[in-house]
């Protein structure tokens, strides 16, 4: 058992464990002093000085980012005397920061205002021309620099350094002249460059993506997982469905980590930040039957349709030609659901569910996994991968060449991307084909049955990690059109096969 | 292809060498460079890098962060004028302006020809000798009009 | 009354003081030897009873920062010493003096502390434009290596220490202690904000003491002649003597030395007085970090203690005249614009409010500022005071209320009230 100590502040009685600052204490037990440097996986390098708290006993106020807590220490960081101290380290951060609040995006999560209206409001002495630097400066692919606004608190200089290890930043020059840039030569694009955008306290360092899409007030914020990989960090999808005319009109406007310490830590790499820009975009919304005379169907007569051709199937013996292409993209709802119907219900052999090689790509010491999908690993739960085989795309194109498989199941995954343009003419030779899934894609024409499936941001699920943890995410958006999750479709099916197709 | 040739690369390794920890060395190191060069380039920060087995971004910081070591070149002769309170009590501000006259450059500049470059410095610590000129790693205390005008005449 | 004998500076009319054979022809390096000869225990004894403080500027006890380097057996590996040579507050040279004259006597005090702490590496950091100096003390250095004064088994003794030389680039706040480890290692000057202390964890992250020039020079005296002695030279904690570097509106400008405790007014008629007869307006007493005095106020005893009841500090000892010509305005702006020249930038008070004092003053003196300005300047002053890592920003908030308080109608001058 740790040790740990009680000291007091503000007249209220903490504890605190062994090694502990009295600001990570306070932090820990939801007590706000104000900072901007400290970062719980960056470190205290006390030169902000905004954490100022008077101390009973010692002569000057001091830094609580550096105070160690120790029994009976008495603190006090709410005082008018200390809330004093630290509106006037606010007041010096003040005097050349540019008054960008109109143009600039961090404006409504900015530590400046933040704290100016809460423990600042005095009127401004400052009547100098301000000094100016370095404004809009794109120095890497994510991020846009501008160094007026910084206020050197290091966390960026700090992330390069200890987190990304790619040490593209730093602090060059001397004094108040100083600026934070990259190397010269060097551009910030290392995998994990958004986070600085979150790290900075200021708009110094801000999304390029998001840049002047829409003000941060508008956004509702929903704790999702990020699908990108099987790692599934955490995360806020930050959503615009209040002012329709921003943000290009789409809905997700952009997603932040949510700090995990088993899982993500504080960080999400870009590839899953900035993977999800088009959530929007070719969009299903209309349940469809493609083949024949085309038409919009209402959910209930698809499934009841599909159904019998299914029955139709079993009978004469051919089930063993219907294949189904899925991934490691199904929630643990899905895969459930999938396998009642399936494998269960429907009693199918061939199955596609290997990441290979579509949804495989970079992984790293720190987040990114090389499965680029959330939850093979729910799937594998339910044996799919040991009890239940995955087919290689080869040699499904070869077994529909041969002939071997007349049908094929497309569960939110696109074969001409894997196949290129050659898979058009195996597509073409089916007999049956139901797409499903929350985007058009290129296959989506092909299909004789085309089913709007949610995305991930559109329903509730769990997803399991390659921990084996199965982690919650929940519903920021509203479906589409007629789109429903993959489950409740798979159910549907499902009840429509167990009634015999409605015959 | 390296910023430097072979005896100077054995000098710069040698400070690598010279103290405790091999990085002690970076500060002397730079300041060699300076000499050789007149500034610290990029591709001297790259070598140095390398050579101390540290970020680049490491490098930058100490070269940008003292006044020693410049961007860009400085003339053959460094000419420093302290602005220490001492030395301004004593005339060091018409000695900047008689200096730039006669160097035809402002503070903060080299001339065309390379041969001198102008900059202020803070306390050389030689306000008995005040006001005082740094020229170069020369000490001028008790500057004059007349001895400005020979140093300028006699520095090629 | 007859003041004792100076102890650093009383050979400085011997040409070649700074050559080992001179030097030692006058007793030098013999406290060294009676150092190793009475042993760790008895030479701490002495160091106690000296009441020797640190003469760069901070005056921290030297023997209780000795005494704070954790023995060998506590913590095994390298301790070191370095001397603070990066002298660079204005209106301070004795440094410079010291070792330009007198380098041996540098490095025989170095050794002694080296001694005292169980170093057996030393470095000597020098700022980089005492360029003359460093190669004075190259030579010094050579001259006590070939003599077995430097280097293995010193003097015959058990114990080695070897002294390196290192050069400083250009920056002020690389006198600051944890900020010339910094430099040392490689980085940025940025001060450490302890703990650890240096003395637990410094260059390099070993034990390492940090003292003065002129701190290190005076141990061989009391190694000689007694803590006790030393002691008794000054005031009740302010042991022995200290050099006063005078500049200004003076006649003589130069390195003078005293007992601790000697009062303003001496020092200043040992250099001859105001330069041409002028009346005295000011003095600033210990460097420029320090808060100015008004010539009513030059009965101070110049030790640690006593200056601090006229709210200014000994410093470093850096005495600036100021004559009836001086506008303490354009004296503020000249400290202030040297203290936003050489804030190193990490903590935002004094790197943005040292920027923000120089630009209100510069206003002022070139007939831009009004009296609301003197309250700014007031309350920024204090707004910066004690919020900052450093020494260095604390002086950014405490000089210019200094000049304004003592010399009110040179700030009314150039910030007066405006109409409209």
């Amino acid at each position: 058992m740790a040790k740990t100590f009680k000291f007091s502040l503000d007249g209220a009685v903490l504890e605190a464990r062994e090694g502990e600052t009295v600001l990570e204490a306070a932090e820990r037990a939801g007590v706000r002093i104000p900072h901007y440097c400290w970062h719980r996986a960056l470190g205290n390098p006390g030169n902000c000085r905004m954490c100022i708290v008077e101390v009973e006993g010692a002569p000057k106020p001091q830094v609580s980012c550096r105070l160690p807590a120790r029994e009976g220490l008495v603190v006090r960081s709410a005082t008018p005397a200390a809330r004093r101290a630290q509106a006037s380290a606010l007041e010096l951060h003040l005097v050349d920061h540019p008054l960008d609040c109109p143009v600039c995006d961090q404006s409504g999560e900015c530590g400046l205002q933040d704290y100016y209206m809460d423990i600042g409001r005095y009127p401004s002495a400052m009547r100098e021309d301000k000094a100016h630097a370095g404004k809009r400066l794109p120095i890497g692919p994510h991020i846009m620099l501008d160094q007026e606004r910084c206020i050197m608190c290091t966390r960026c200089t700090r992330f390069t350094a200890q987190v990304s290890k790619s040490h593209e930043l730093g602090i060059f020059g001397r004094g108040h002249a100083q600026v934070v840039d990259v190397v010269p030569g060097r551009s910030l694009d290392n995998p994990y460059s958004g986070n600085l955008a979150d790290i900075c306290p200021v708009g110094a360092l801000t999304d390029r993506d998001f840049r002047f899409q829409v003000r941060v007030w508008y956004l509702d914020e929903t704790a999702s997982l990020c699908p990108g990989c099987s790692r599934g960090c955490a995360i806020f999808a930050h959503t615009s469905t209040k002012r329709p005319w921003h943000n290009k009109g789409r809905r997700l406007a952009r997603l932040k980590p949510r700090s995990n310490p088993e899982v993500n830590g504080h960080w999400v790499c870009d590839e899953g930040r900035y993977g999800f820009a088009d959530f929007d975009s070719d969009r299903l919304g209309k349940v469809m039957r493609l083949k024949g005379d085309a038409a919009e169907r209402p959910w209930d007569a698809v499934s009841d349709e599909i159904a019998v051709a299914w029955h139709q199937v079993v009978r004469n013996k051919k089930a063993e030609g219907l294949a189904v292409v899925a991934s490691g993209a199904l929630s643990n709802e899905d895969w459930q659901a999938f396998k009642s119907l399936f494998v269960d219900a429907l009693k199918l052999s061939r199955f596609l569910f290997t990441p290979e090689p579509d949804q495989v790509g970079a992984e790293d010491e720190l987040l990114r996994r090389r499965d680029k999908v959330p939850n093979l690993a729910g799937g594998m739960a339910l044996g799919f991968g040991t009890r239940i085989k995955s087919l290689t795309w080869d040699a499904l194109a070869g077994d529909i060449e041969a002939g071997k498989v007349w049908g094929l199941y497309v569960v939110d995954r696109d074969p001409l991307k894997v196949w290129g343009e050659e898979g058009r003419g195996l597509l073409e030779r089916l007999d049956f084909l139901v797409y499903q899934g929350p985007r058009k894609g290129l296959t989506g024409d092909l299909a004789h049955f085309r089913l709007p499936a949610t995305a991930w941001l559109e329903e509730d699920g769990h997803f399991t990690n390659f921990q084996g943890r199965v982690q919650s995410y929940r519903q920021a958006l509203a479906p589409l059109g007629a789109a429903k999750p993959d489950w409740a479709i798979f159910a549907g099916l499902e009840a429509s096969w167990r009634s015999g197709g409605g015959l | 292809m390296s910023a430097f040739n072979l005896e100077q690369e054995k000098v710069l390794e040698s400070w690598t060498q010279r103290y405790p920890a091999s990085i002690m060395g970076l500060v002397e190191a730079l300041r060699q460079v300076q000499q050789w060069h007149r500034c610290v380039t990029d591709e001297d920060e790259e070598y140095l890098a390398g050579l101390f087995a540290v970020p680049r971004s490491r490098i930058h910081e100490v070269a940008t962060f003292f006044q020693s070591f410049t961007r860009k070149p400085t003339g053959r002769h460094r000419i420093g004028i302290c602005r220490g309170l001492s030395c301004s009590l004593a005339g060091s501000k018409e000695m900047c302006s008689c200096l730039e006259k006669k160097l035809g450059i402002k503070e903060g500049e080299t001339t065309a020809d390379g041969r001198f470059s102008l900059e202020t410095m803070e306390c050389l610590g030689a306000c008995d000798q005040a006001p005082a000129l740094l020229i170069n790693d020369e000490l001028k205390g008790a500057a004059t009009e007349e001895l400005v005008a020979k140093l300028v005449e006699e520095l090629k | 009354m007859s003041r004792p004998d100076p102890l650093l500076t009383k050979h400085f009319d011997e040409t070649r003081l700074h050559e080992l054979e001179t030097f030692r022809r006058l007793g030098g390096y013999e406290g060294l030897k009676k150092a190793l000869a009475m042993g760790r225990e008895a030479l701490m004894a002495e160091m106690n009873k000296s009441n020797l403080r640190g003469l760069g500027g901070a005056g921290f006890g030297a023997a209780m920062k000795w005494s704070t380097v954790i023995p060998e057996a506590k913590n095994p590996g390298p301790r070191y010493v370095v001397v603070n040579c990066d002298e660079s507050e204005p209106g301070c040279f004795k440094d410079r003096v010291l070792v330009t004259r007198s380098p041996h006597a540098l490095i025989e005090g170095l050794l002694i502390a080296a001694y005292a702490i169980d170093a057996q590496r030393a470095f000597i950091f020098i700022r980089g434009e005492y360029e003359l100096q460093h190669r004075i003390l190259q030579k010094a250095l050579d001259e006590a290596r070939a003599a077995g004064l430097v280097g293995e088994h010193i003097l015959g003794s058990g114990f080695s220490c070897a002294i390196d030389l290192m050069r400083g680039a250009g920056a002020y706040i690389s006198g600051l202690d944890t900020a010339l480890l910094e430099t040392m290692e490689g980085k940025k000057a940025w001060p450490r904000q302890p703990p650890p202390f240096p003395t637990a964890a410094g260059l390099m992250g070993r034990p390492t003491v940090v003292n003065n020039v002129e701190t290190l020079s005076m141990v061989p005296h009391i190694v000689l002649r007694g803590g006790e002695w030393f002691a008794k030279l000054g005031t009740a904690k302010s042991g022995g003597t200290v050099l006063f570097s005078v500049s200004g509106h003076v006649e003589k400008p130069g390195v003078y030395e005293f007992p601790m405790g000697t009062p303003l007014r001496e020092i200043l008629a040992a250099a001859g007085g105001v330069k041409g007869g002028k009346r005295l307006k000011a003095v600033i007493p210990g460097g420029v970090s320090t808060p100015v005095l008004t010539a009513d106020e030059l009965d101070i005893p110049m030790d640690f203690e006593a200056p601090r009841a006229k709210g200014t500090f000994l410093g470093a000892g850096g005495v600036i005249v100021l004559d009836e010509t001086a506008d303490m305005v354009m004296v503020a702006h000249n400290i202030e614009r040297f203290l936003a020249h050489e804030s190193c930038g990490q903590c935002t008070p004094c790197r943005q409010g040292s920027f923000w004092h120089e630009r209100i003053l510069e206003r002022g003196l070139s007939g831009g500022g009004t009296a609301q300005d003197l309250a700014t300047l007031e309350r920024a002053g204090e707004n910066i005071t004690g919020k900052v890592i450093c020494a260095l920003g604390d002086t950014v908030g405490v000089v210019t209320r200094a000049l304004m308080k003592k010399f009110p109608e040179d700030f009314k001058a150039k910030f007066p009230e405006r109409r409209g």
